[in-house]
């Protein structure tokens, strides 16, 4: 499992997110924008995890469906869903992809050592957060082959 | 990013683009229009018109993770995004079945 990158303190600044029943942590360094949940344009023959197109600041953006991207059992109907637009793949050659979450929290620290399981794909591991469970991301793996 | 002049057409509810250059005639087809290609085709709901110079970005390592379809880029046009095909090599969905001959009228 490849170590978070440390920030002050040696934590991980990550933006809290819901995603159906889960709670997801997005590192900071990693997200761009947080915005009300934009219009999607469904692709036909999509993945599930890949809600569709979207289009922000005048670019064409994909949208990920963050609860099924992360295997996230339903939650309840969020009331004011967000689009975490956030930079997707190594840092050399990183892509704007939004994640389609139900609501942003906070901010919150994470410490890397406190981060265990590797819970595969974009879920580096599962941290508690506040005494909450959180999956910690890595979206550097997001454009990954699967 | 290049620029691209696209006939834009309307199919399941998103927007396409195919260069301009590759269309050869648009018929109508059904409660539709068959976009007759230089070598295939494409059936559209609509077509909307022509954008000219349309900046297309080619997909991202993401996009062709999760929609694996032939797709030449992505653009925007007007607010909305545009997935950019290639008429030899379209996605499911927006190829006309071969074989399928085109009766109806022809649009000037």
């Amino acid at each position: 499992m490849k170590p978070a990158t440390p920030q002050e303190g040696g934590s991980l600044r990550c933006l809290l997110v819901r995603a159906g029943d889960y709670l997801c942590a997005v590192p900071v360094a990693s997200v761009r924008r947080v915005v009300r949940a934009l219009t999607v344009h469904a692709l036909p023959g999509a993945s599930p995890e890949l809600s569709g197109l979207a289009e922000f600041s005048g670019e064409p953006l994909p949208v990920l469906d963050l609860a099924r991207l992360v295997g996230a059992p339903p939650g309840a109907t969020p009331s004011y869903p967000v689009t975490v637009v956030v930079w997707a793949g190594p840092p050399d050659s990183h892509e704007a992809v939004g994640l389609a979450a139900d609501a942003a929290l906070e901010i919150a620290e994470v410490s890397p050592s406190s981060v265990v399981g590797g819970g595969g794909g974009v879920v580096r591991g599962e941290a508690a957060v506040g005494g909450r469970p959180v999956r910690v991301l890595d979206l550097e793996l997001l454009g990954a082959a699967r | 990013m290049t620029e691209a002049d696209l006939l834009l057409l309307r199919r399941g509810g998103g927007l396409w683009g195919v260069a301009t250059a590759e269309v050869r005639r648009l018929v109508d087809h059904g409660d539709g229009v068959r976009v007759e290609l230089g070598d295939g085709a494409l059936l559209a709901d609509e077509v909307l018109g022509v954008a000219p110079r349309l900046a297309v970005r080619p997909p991202g390592a993401v996009l062709r993770r999760f929609w694996p379809e032939p797709c030449d880029g992505i653009a925007v046009h007007r607010g909305s995004p545009v997935v950019v095909v290639d008429g030899r090599r379209p996605p499911n969905g927006l190829a006309a079945a071969e074989g399928e001959a085109s009766h109806g009228k022809q649009h000037r």
